[in-house]
């Protein structure tokens, strides 16, 4: 039911996506309105490059001394009556949850939105273990009653139309058809609401955890994430090593820029503050809090000073709404729980070399180190992560290796113009014949190497080319 | 205990030298805009409920004091709220209010600190059940009408969390300018020892086509009443 382990490589998968017009027509009218809607939020507030300078210098002093705070905080989260657990990596958080849940009895458990839990696969391991589990956020919700995996870190349904979701409650539910998201939204509402009531086990994510006062922050707008961290007994939250902050009057200049660039709105509907378990005679609040804190690759990403800004990331999801190739191909297409630029980076340290083709799918044109709300530089990284695949005598995609010895080829040849013209010449006679509608999309070896990742239009008749007139002043 | 030694001891290795004891306590100056009481007041109120409007909330006006059961009774008429849950204030008592709801013939939910398990869970059944959650915000922020509030004993969370329509009450001097000024005034104390929420408008989503839905699973509508206190 998850996909992961068998990835299509991602050229096919691309490819696939770019031919699935309707996918495209979801993604342009998904992401058009909203990209505007963010524009004018951000452009509304003076202050908002002065918060990101401040939000990104925060995050890189608290990296820089990320051993520190770790320990403050779990010293204060353990003072606060958590439990605190550092998970090298997804198996080992996957089985302490379990754990968790196994001692407990626990049956049922909601989750809010959380894309670390998304990372460690968390969903068919407790299934495993005889739990229901049930996401709660609507997009999370929608995806996991289709059994896919969401195709946005933050909308994740976002290559699914409304007539697509109607269908879906149509025939999961037997409600009657509707499109209306307000309709839509009413029937997970409902089924939604007697799940949180019922559950036992509440499991989400963390955006912020304050060292100074042992305090996880979680921004979100449903109220899936208060809800499954208020109601049931049992709380866990999932978060990665570098979400700590180091105090709470450092909060502020994130909560400024993280809706502004992901959402586009000044800040989101819910922002929750999780200290300690419910005390003597409150009505809610878990009664047991377990904080998983989970390495999975971030330290190795640490240890390269380069590629150490990657930690900096929000996860606001803004570098996919803005990505051309993102928003040409969706998310399903990259095949990994983190999608689009960011995802491009930091995959590779998360899920393995498998992942390592991702750093080539980009065109790197900025358009994500501009949008990003910590300034993160994602294109540096991208060809930091090339150059480094290179290094490891790897392993760049084939077309890049060829390409690269084409272009070499190419520059001796491009020195005598009629060997070039003849060469033109042969070569659109012989493409000619392999032609459908006007573009050629397969060539034999070994040039199906260029063909695999584009599209080539049909040569016109043999080029004639008048020698370029001699610049002036020479 | 094994993992968190081994994990120390990577991100220790990774930073290298610079992960010794005392490294740069990097601070951020403040760009608070300074709060002029008084002077500033109305322009704050103005751009609260013009930002609260905004994201699909209700500002139901500024009153004095001596008003506030008449305006909330008017609310609950308005919105055909026949059970209402109440906690207990911040600055104020909440009695006279749910003494006044109740001789207009409502059932009112007062929220007390819960004995044992069978009596919590209770509560938060008949809380699920009411019409209209009514609590006091601790402070709320002007630029982006957003209320922050605390949970107590005898103000829980799941009144502006389950009821399908909640009220805020503020104070108005309580009313900050922005994220960062709210946060000081609460401060890191009762950061530590409650459960905080800030809450801006309605619950909502845009996970279809990114359309915007108000009410997923929080309250569809948030209502927020100022009062200027007696004493300012």
């Amino acid at each position: 039911m998850f996909q992961s382990r068998s990835k299509p490589t991602f050229f096919s998968a691309s490819e696939k996506a770019i031919g699935d017009s309707d996918l495209r027509r979801k993604l342009a009218n998904a992401s058009g309105h909203h990209l505007e809607a963010a524009a004018q939020t951000r452009g509304e507030f003076p202050r908002y490059d002065e918060e990101r300078e401040a939000a990104r210098r925060i995050k890189a002093d608290a990296i820089g001394r990320l051993d520190q705070l770790l320990l403050q905080l779990k010293q204060r989260l353990e003072a606060n009556g958590c439990h605190v657990f550092f998970a090298a990596d997804a198996a080992a958080a996957r089985k302490y949850i379990v754990e968790v849940a196994r001692r407990g009895g626990l049956k049922r458990a909601v989750k809010g939105k959380s894309m670390t839990t998304e990372e460690i696969e968390l969903n068919p391991a407790l299934e495993r273990a005889g739990l229901e589990v049930v996401e709660t956020d609507l997009g999370e919700y929608i995806v996991q009653l289709r059994h896919e995996r969401p195709s946005h870190i933050l909308t994740p349904a976002i290559h699914l139309s409304k007539e697509d979701v109607g269908t879906l409650f149509h025939e999961r539910f037997g409600t009657s058809y509707t499109n209306e998201p307000e309709r839509l939204t009413a029937v997970a509402r409902e089924n939604l609401r007697s799940t949180f009531l019922a559950a036992d086990l509440g499991i989400t994510g963390v955006n912020f955890a304050i060292a100074e006062t042992g305090t996880l922050v979680l921004v979100e707008n449903e109220g899936n994430g208060r809800f499954s961290s208020t109601l049931p007994d049992t709380f866990v939250a999932v978060m990665g090593i570098e979400k700590v902050i180091p105090r709470l009057a450092d909060l502020s200049h994130f909560l400024e820029v993280l809706a502004r660039a992901g959402t586009g709105q000044k800040i989101t509907t819910y922002t929750n503050f999780i200290t300690r378990p419910r005390g003597a005679g409150e009505l809610d609040g878990p009664r047991e809090i377990h904080v998983v804190i989970l390495d999975n690759g971030r330290s190795a990403m640490l240890a390269d000073p380069v590629m150490r800004e990657a930690l900096y990331c929000l996860r606001c999801g803004a570098c996919l709404n803005a990505c051309p190739v993102y928003r040409r191909i969706g998310g399903h297409a990259y095949g990994y729980a983190y999608q689009g630029p960011i995802g491009s980076i930091i995959s590779p340290s998360l899920f393995g070399a498998e992942a390592g083709f991702l750093p080539f799918a980009s065109t790197l044109c900025g358009a994500c180190r501009e949008i990003c709300p910590v300034k993160i530089d994602i294109p540096k990284l991208l060809l930091h992560l090339r150059w480094k695949a290179n290094q490891d005598g790897l392993k760049w995609p084939h077309a890049a290796v060829s390409a690269r010895r084409a272009v070499v080829r190419f520059s001796g040849l491009a020195r005598h113009p009629w060997t070039i013209r003849l060469l033109s010449r042969i070569a659109a006679w012989m493409v000619r014949p392999l032609a459908r509608d006007g573009y050629v999309r397969w060539m034999p070896p070994p040039f199906n190497a260029w063909t695999r990742s584009r599209d080539f239009p049909v040569p016109k008749s043999a080029p004639r080319r008048k020698p370029a007139a001699k610049p002036h002043g020479l | 205990m094994g993992a968190f030694v081994r994990i120390m001891a990577a991100v220790k290795t990774a930073l290298g030298s610079e992960a010794k004891a005392g490294a740069a306590n990097h601070q951020e100056t403040r760009v608070t805009p300074p709060l002029v009481p008084g002077a500033q007041s109305a322009e704050l109120v103005s751009s609260f409920a013009r930002e609260l409007e905004a994201v699909g909330g209700h500002f139901v006006g500024t009153f004095s004091a001596t008003e506030l059961s008449t305006r909330t009774l008017e609310l609950a008429d308005r919105i055909g709220a026949l059970t209402v849950a109440i906690g207990a204030g911040v600055s104020f008592n909440t009695e006279p209010l749910a003494n006044a709801l109740e001789q207009r013939g409502r059932e009112v939910i007062r929220c007390a600190p819960v004995g044992d398990e069978p009596a919590r869970h209770a509560l938060i059944e008949r809380i699920a059940r009411a019409d209209l959650g009514i609590v006091e915000a601790d402070c709320a922020i002007a630029s982006t009408g957003t209320i922050a509030v605390t949970g107590t004993p005898a103000r829980p969370n799941a009144l502006t969390l389950l009821p399908p329509a909640a009220l805020a009450i503020v104070r108005a001097d309580r009313l900050r300018p922005d994220a960062a000024a709210a946060l000081d005034s609460l401060g890191a104390e009762t950061i530590a020892n409650h459960r905080v929420a800030f809450i801006t408008g309605p619950s909502r989503t845009a996970d279809i086509e990114k359309l915007i839905v108000i009410g997923v699973h929080g309250p569809k509508q948030l209502h927020v009443l100022m009062v200027w206190p007696d004493d300012v």
